[in-house]
């Protein structure tokens, strides 16, 4: 390693650099493992006004923020992550439960999270045909009627649980059926093949 | 695929269009802010402006030149649409992920238009479903259904059947003397009832010869039975051997990115499993298929030409046990398939907990993990006695309910008889018949369940048929004696085009200079790697080999001048000499122990209990890390390749093999182009540039010296590195 000394440079400046470099690291780490859970006192979320959300904490002012769910299958309303928006994306906080912070913050974290998270839920199978390697579902989602595409034989559709299922269609477009047991008997038949 | 999607003329005329403005991009948002499905809203790109067209209305319109970029923004199974403009994020709409690797063109599109030019960008991606007919689209560019190339299972059938028509022929004509032997033993059954046996005064010697027939018919029909069904199993292994040789290459010829999406197990089944099913329909199904069906129609017809009442009565309770296995028949498909869902699950959970035993054993869990096996064992039990318990209820039912029949035959027949309007002869020949019937009808309602798996193994099978690889040599491919310059041209590249890993890479690397990539993990060191290789093929710009585009150089040519040593060098099931062999076949044996010496692998070999004969791979001798690393280097300098690439190549060694290594490699490295990667930044001394990647783009290029003069991101590595190696001493020193 010694022959990877910078050329010529004085001996004192570099032996200051080096400890400046590593107590930056160190405060990084530091920052790195420290949980900062936010709240309606320390944190402050608003509107951008074009669309996104910004958020203020005491000092710190960030343009623009990113509203991730940390358990975005079995508790999708806990422990909401706020980052960064850069590409390497960086947490900032942690909304531990949405129940505990006010209903407009609440709003507005919402607001962020379906623009993120989009997995209709369907309601009604109309009709699944299978043929040649692909099946084409005709569905209503809560978010309107919906026709998509699934590859046969491969990984589409993901049991969540015994009775939760997500479907992957061949965009990498997602559906969820929360709960099959709940849908007809008729419904059932047509999902058989892909239980 | 379609970056122009066609506009009403009611939309067109929202855009407003000016002198010389021209739609250059069209996509559709087809979600709206909450994710509601909405079929007429617009993201337009004209040559000037940027207008969003939301259900009949425009509701957004920004110049180019007023914006600084256009960004799509992958979120998860979906995407959104921004502009920045004078340092502001404004959000203008949301698609499904169907669209996002067309918006990932449009922020490219809208800088070439803001240059002042004026070309189009292309996607080279295919649609994943037809867009005229809306079908899934194997990874063709065009749909084999409407481009006319239709596939239907019974043609692809036809295919593969067709190299072997002797065979088939030979099959059919033994099938139809199979058919006739089998109907004609009935009739000789008659014959000896009517005409010999109660018949007055008749004696036993008559007998005698027709006794001999039925003999003869019996042991012609396991003669013939045998030779048809040797015919059809051997049909089946050929049909098969030509569908794994198919499928393998085939497999060979795709680019990595195919492989890389699916799992090895995925396409191990499709060479093993799907071809060995499509045998066994050829061997099992096939073979009695025309029996099954010709014997059917024939004893149907004789019967009902005999004594069309007796036939009907024979015939009556057939149909409600037909409706009664195809009434069920979903249910036992899905108490199977339940059953070989939950056999999978334990076989899954059992390799889990085999393969990570010593986590298991560490951590003390085998109490817990064998809870959680007997649970899935039983879950497995429970289903499969359930299954059990209904098939041995439904089975017994079902061939009851369908021998009714008979039993009404033989009371019917047997007054008949009594009364003298049928002979006895007859009666057996019925209740012959009607038995054969039934027998036929088990095994053609069987035959669904068989075409099924026939064409689910058909499908899979020509998913992998009907790939087009991505990469190929097109028709002016090149012979190319490589010298070693290599250039990149605007070079960009992402394993999903709406992510990509390197943008607008510009380098010119000299012939036998030595490059040095550096970068945080992640950065597309590797990836950069690969499309030297052209193992991937960049989606922007070029890269020159020699001055020649690396896409019109043939591939196999192009790789056998290539060699690579990576960190994780894999052997083949095999002698070491073999493995050293493997980029030059014929090399002789001074050829391999002089490379095993210029690569200080020849003395551990020796060392080993069989030398060069040694078995390494699965199951094989244990080699460590830099023996490995050191077979590597000799079978890459065996290669004599013009174009190196090191890949970590001297990673996780201990000091003495990285030393050995480190040697070896500088006489590997002598005189050709050279790639090399290496966290250890001290492994890249010896190289003449180095290049450092970060977000996407070269962020820094020179010796070793200018960088660290720079104080840019190299030097920060550099500190850091030495810093790391400083502060693990502290603990000691206090």
């Amino acid at each position: 390693m010694a022959g990877h000394r910078g050329p010529g440079g004085a001996r004192k400046p570099e032996r200051e650099m080096e400890d400046f470099q590593l107590e930056q690291m160190e405060q990084e780490t530091e920052e790195m493992l420290r949980v900062r859970y936010l709240d309606d006192k320390n944190a402050k979320f608003e509107r951008t006004g074009t669309g996104f959300l910004s958020l203020r904490i005491g000092e710190e002012f960030y343009p623009r923020v990113l509203v991730v769910r940390m358990f975005p299958f079995s508790d999708k309303n806990e422990f909401i992550s706020i980052r960064t928006a850069e590409e390497r994306s960086k947490e900032i906080g942690i909304v531990e439960k949405l129940a505990n912070v006010s209903r407009e913050t609440v709003e507005m974290l919402e607001e962020q999270l379906t623009l993120r998270y989009f997995t209709p839920i369907i309601q009604k199978i109309n009709k699944i045909k299978d043929e040649y390697g692909f099946a084409y579902w005709n569905v209503v989602t809560d978010h309107g009627e919906c026709n998509f595409t699934i590859r046969m034989g491969g990984n589409s559709v993901i049991h969540l649980s015994e009775t939760r299922i997500l479907i992957m269609d061949i965009d990498e477009n997602r559906f969820e059926i929360p709960d099959v047991s709940q849908l007809t008997v008729a419904e059932r038949r047509k999902l058989d093949l892909f239980l | 695929m379609i970056l122009l999607y066609e506009l009403s003329e009611d939309n067109k005329e929202l855009c407003g269009l000016g002198d010389g403005e021209e739609i250059y991009y069209c996509l559709p948002l087809d979600i709206d802010l909450k994710g509601d499905y909405r079929s007429n809203s617009y993201t337009v790109m004209t040559n000037r402006r940027l207008l969003i067209l939301e259900e009949g209305k425009l509701t957004r319109e920004f110049q180019l030149a007023e914006c600084d970029s256009i960004h799509s923004e992958p979120q998860i199974a979906c995407g959104i649409l921004f502009v920045e403009k004078g340092g502001e994020q404004i959000l203008l709409g949301r698609f499904t992920a169907k669209h996002l690797t067309r918006y990932s063109y449009l922020s490219r599109g809208m800088l070439i238009l803001k240059r002042g030019r004026t070309e189009r960008v292309v996607s080279h991606e295919y649609e994943k479903s037809c867009p005229k007919c809306g079908r899934g689209l194997p990874n063709t560019s065009e749909c084999p259904r409407c481009s006319g190339k239709s596939m239907g299972f019974f043609k692809d059938y036809m295919m593969m059947v067709k190299p072997h028509t002797g065979t088939m022929i030979v099959i059919l004509l033994l099938m139809l003397l199979s058919t006739a032997v089998g109907l004609l033993s009935p009739q000789v059954q008659r014959y000896l009832v009517d005409d010999l046996l109660t018949v007055e005064g008749r004696r036993y010697g008559e007998a005698l010869p027709c006794l001999a027939a039925m003999l003869l018919l019996a042991l012609g029909a396991i003669v013939i039975n045998v030779g048809k069904n040797y015919m059809c199993a051997r049909l089946g292994s050929y049909i098969s051997a030509d569908l794994r040789h198919k499928v393998f290459d085939k497999i060979q010829q795709l680019s990595l990115s195919y492989i890389n999406d699916r799992s090895p197990g995925q396409l191990m089944n499709r060479v093993v499993r799907d071809t060995r099913r499509i045998k066994d329909f050829c061997s099992e199904v096939f073979c009695n298929l025309f029996t099954v069906i010709i014997s059917f129609v024939f004893v149907l017809i004789y019967m009902l030409f005999m004594n069309w009442r007796l036939a009907l009565m024979a015939f009556v309770f057939v149909p409600i046990s037909i409706g009664l296995s195809i009434g069920f028949r979903k249910m036992i498909h899905r108490r199977f398939h339940m059953q070989g869902k939950k056999s999978d699950k334990e076989n899954s959970k059992l390799q889990d907990v085999i393969s990570g035993m010593a986590v298991v054993k560490s951590y003390g869990q085998e109490l817990r993990e064998a809870e959680q096996f007997d649970e899935t064992a039983d879950a497995y039990a429970k289903v499969q006695k359930g299954n059990e318990t209904f098939f041995a209820i439904f089975f017994p039912i079902l061939t009851f309910l369908l021998g009714l029949g008979s039993y009404l035959v033989t009371f019917f027949g047997g007054r008949a008889t009594l009364l003298g309007t049928l002979t006895p002869g007859e009666l057996l020949q019925f209740i012959t018949y009607a038995s054969m019937l039934y027998g036929y009808v088990g095994q053609l309602s069987n035959l669904p369940r068989h075409l099924m798996n026939l064409v689910t193994s058909m499908e899979r099978i020509s998913d992998v048929m009907n790939q087009e690889p991505s990469i190929y040599d097109g028709d002016e491919a090149v012979d190319l004696d490589i010298q070693g310059e290599i250039t990149f041209q605007h070079a960009s590249f992402g394993y999903k085009s709406y992510q990509p890993v390197l943008e607008d890479i510009n380098l010119k690397v000299k012939k036998g200079e030595m490059i040095g990539l550096v970068g945080a993990s992640g950065t597309g060191k590797s990836t950069l790697i690969n499309l030297i290789m052209h193992l991937y093929e960049v989606d922007d710009g070029a890269i020159l080999i020699d001055g020649v585009d690396i896409r019109k150089i043939r591939l196999e040519k192009f790789h056998s001048q290539i060699g690579v040593v990576l960190q994780e060098n894999f052997l083949f099931a095999g002698t070491i000499f073999n493995n050293i062999r493997f980029a030059k076949q014929d090399a002789t044996y001074e050829e391999v122990i002089q490379a095993a010496k210029m690569a200080n692998a020849h003395d551990f070999i020796c060392q080993t209990p069989d030398g060069y004969n040694t078995y390494v791979g699965e199951h094989g001798y244990n080699l460590s890390g830099g023996e490995r690393q050191r077979i590597a280097i000799a079978r890459a300098i065996l290669s004599n390749p013009r174009l190196l690439i090191l890949d970590e190549a001297t990673a996780s060694l201990d000091t003495e093999s990285e030393y050995l290594i480190q040697k070896a490699l500088e006489r590997l490295t002598e005189g050709r182009t050279t790639f090399a990667i290496a966290h250890r930044l001290s492994t890249l001394k010896d190289a003449d540039r180095l290049v450092v990647i970060d977000g996407h783009h070269v962020a820094e290029m020179g010796s070793h010296d200018e960088l660290m003069q720079r104080k840019g991101i190299y030097y920060g590595l550099v500190k850091a590195q030495l810093q790391m190696q400083s502060t693990k001493k502290v603990p000691k020193a206090v």
